[in-house]
């Protein structure tokens, strides 16, 4: 990035952590109302694609991250509507659309770009960048709040929307209901599989626009651009606690290791796939050690409960 | 009750027919409307690899590694157990084949080729197992764990493939050639087909045997239908968390072990490529049963050979059987449908 800045490992960390945070949030919505979306990695695709395909075509970075949202969010409504009105299991269908994303993104490339490899989009402009010139060297605070693309400011905003959704308005309530006890929502006459499918639609919006953010960023396409981000962002969403603030908090884990393995790269010489492999292998490391914990918990509650 | 049996038959059918035929029906339709010449294309797709014996003998060996992922993935089905590894498992024992032939391959004469698959099935078995492992001991879900551990190894192999073990002597990213007697015969010249069919084939009727005639096969497909009901019945139900789990594993590697002694005959980087997931959905078009894991893997694979000889001689992609691939899994599990052919309405349960 720019110079100026005071911790760039840090500076890049808020960068990474864009579309990780755009995608768990997603996730957590589709998770309230009780449906475990594995499809964040395919809408994260399907985003990235369409975002910088329409970007292209209109001209216009605005329509064209909108326009690509719109779209990924149709797919993800189908998705939905496959999981919740013909009543398959979500995870399969969640494969499904990962799938489903890899193929239609290829074929789309190969016959609309005539090119299913990189695709660069030389005369796309880049999102720009906002700062406060001047303020970039304050440690820390400048490193983590100026200096950053639309995205990453964007996607602090759908946390503030996605705090206040599900905790300060009757829409939230109810889509917790619909996860928690649709019995109980049904009850009121309202409908629980409507707001799961409003779930995913939000999701599909949240997805598109952190796969736009990546491929945007650099001004092109390349084929499965996601990387296992949307799994890593799945997974952030249960280190998170399932909880906005703990996602977030999660999410900047996350990028922090990942900002520090890509310096480490830089100045050691350590193969790039061993680098690439970190990310699932903390994962996995900090997965076993919650479900230790978990199980030690619950085990002396028993031994409680049974009087021993 | 016989009437009852039948009629959910004819139900478990008329769905998959519907499912089958949509995945048909949205090939089609990508195809005409993408493709300029889309009657040649669709004509290349569904009679190519019938069109000569080449074309027919890979299709058929194209759905080798399919059987056996498949039957991989219904074994951890049958428990209710999720293996969400396959890819890694299936590169992992490919890998293991070539780094095995380095070190038993000069003394073992005819029992060299059984040494490297069996290695290669202990290798993905091993890594199945650690997830099975977690699961038994502290409950870790071994759908999130063993898609983790999976991914890191494949970017782990990608990198020992492209580094230190590359044949220096060629382009391609792959291991060197195996050497000369640690490959499976080929059976059906000039395509690739060779024995590994046969040994898919009498694994199939093998998994029937242990799943459905043996004590430990019904054990295991108690814990799948109601672990606490096993429980009550005295079953070991811990045990069965790390077992189909470990036999799933052996599978998959069976199959990178397949792969790399009968069709490539040496590790190529990326093989195991989709092998993984498609045998999860072979495994659900067969509802888990290990005698139509074959019928469905010809299926699949038929798919992606004729998608293939279509990119040969059209303008197609590839990847437009991976589309109708997505088709198939989003319908599969739709109880919807299943139940409107049951039931005559899509009514509330």
């Amino acid at each position: 990035m720019t110079g100026g800045f005071t911790f760039p490992v840090l500076h890049n960390a808020v960068d990474i952590m864009t579309p990780l945070l755009l995608a768990s949030l997603g996730g957590l919505l589709t998770e309230m109302a009780g449906m475990l979306n594995i499809a964040l990695e395919g809408l994260m695709l399907l985003g990235a694609f369409f975002g910088i395909l329409f970007s292209y075509f209109t001209g216009s970075l605005f329509w064209g991250v909108l326009l690509g949202a719109l779209v990924t969010m149709g797919i993800a409504l189908i998705y939905g509507a496959v999981t919740i009105f013909l009543k398959a299991n979500v995870f399969i269908t969640g494969l499904a659309t990962n799938l489903m994303a890899a193929g239609l993104t290829t074929v789309l490339s190969h016959h609309i770009l005539a090119n299913k490899g990189v695709v660069t989009f030389p005369g796309l402009a880049r999102p720009p960048r906002w700062t406060l010139e001047g303020l970039e060297s304050v440690p820390v605070l400048g490193d983590l709040f100026l200096g950053h693309g639309f995205f990453t400011y964007f996607s602090w905003l759908f946390l503030g929307f996605v705090l206040v959704l599900i905790y300060a308005t009757p829409f939230g309530f109810r889509l917790r209901g619909a996860g928690k006890n649709p019995a109980a929502l049904r009850a009121l006459g309202l409908h629980p599989r409507r707001y799961q499918l409003i779930a995913f639609g939000f999701s599909g919006f949240a997805c598109a626009l952190a796969g736009a953010s990546l491929s945007l960023n650099i001004g092109a396409y390349v084929p499965n651009i996601s990387s296992g981000r949307g799994w890593t962002a799945l997974v952030i969403l249960y280190l998170g606690n399932r909880t906005p603030l703990g996602i977030l908090g999660a999410a900047l884990f996350f990028a922090l290791a990942e900002s520090f393995s890509n310096w480490a790269q830089g100045a050691q010489a350590i193969p790039a796939d061993f680098i690439l492999a970190l990310p699932y292998l903390i994962t996995l490391a900090v997965m076993v050690g919650a479900s230790v914990i978990k199980y030690r918990r619950s085990s002396r509650k028993k031994q409680r409960e049974c009087g021993v | 009750m016989r009437e009852l049996k039948r009629r959910e038959v004819t139900a478990n059918f008329l769905s998959l027919a519907l499912t089958l035929g949509a995945a048909f029906f949205f090939l089609a339709l990508l195809i005409f409307l993408l493709s300029g010449e889309p009657r040649r294309a669709l004509q290349y797709l569904f009679i190519g690899p019938f069109s000569n014996p080449y074309y027919f003998g890979n299709w058929i060996n194209a759905s080798v590694p399919l059987i056996l992922t498949g039957l991989g993935a219904a074994v951890a089905f049958q428990a209710s157990l999720f293996n969400l590894g396959g890819e890694g498992q299936v590169y992992v024992g490919g890998l293991s084949v070539y780094l095995l032939s380095l070190v038993i391959a000069p003394g073992a004469g005819v029992f060299a080729l059984p040494l490297l698959i069996g290695g290669a099935a202990l290798a993905g078995a091993a890594v199945a197992g650690l997830s099975g492992f977690f699961k038994m001991r502290w409950r870790t879900d071994e759908l999130i764990s063993s898609f983790l551990i999976s991914s890191a190894l494949i970017l782990i192999v990608d990198q020992l493939i492209t580094g230190p073990f590359k044949d220096p002597h060629t382009n391609l990213m792959a291991t060197p050639v195996l050497p000369r007697g640690l490959s499976l015969g080929r059976i059906f010249p000039p395509s690739s087909l060779n024995g590994s069919l046969f040994i898919a084939l009498a694994l199939a009727v093998l998994l029937f045997f242990y799943l459905y005639r043996t004590h430990q096969g019904y054990e295991t497909r108690l814990c799948g239908v109601n672990r606490e009901f096993a429980r009550y019945g005295g079953i070991p139900v811990n045990r069965y968390f790390l077992l189909p789990l470990l036999y799933s594993g052996a599978l998959h590697g069976l199959a990178g072990a397949l792969a790399v002694t009968g069709t490539y005959g040496k590790v190529l980087k990326g093989f195991s490529a989709g092998m993984g997931w498609n045998g999860i959905a072979v495994a659900l078009i067969a509802r888990n049963h290990p005698l139509w894991v074959i019928p469905a893997a010809l299926f699949f694979a038929f798919l992606e050979s004729g998608a293939k000889i279509a990119m040969i001689h059209t303008d197609i992609t590839l990847e437009v059987s991976t589309v109708a691939q997505a088709v198939v899994f989003f319908l599969i599990t739709s109880r919807w449908i299943r139940e409107y052919f049951l039931y005559g309405t899509g009514r509330q349960t």
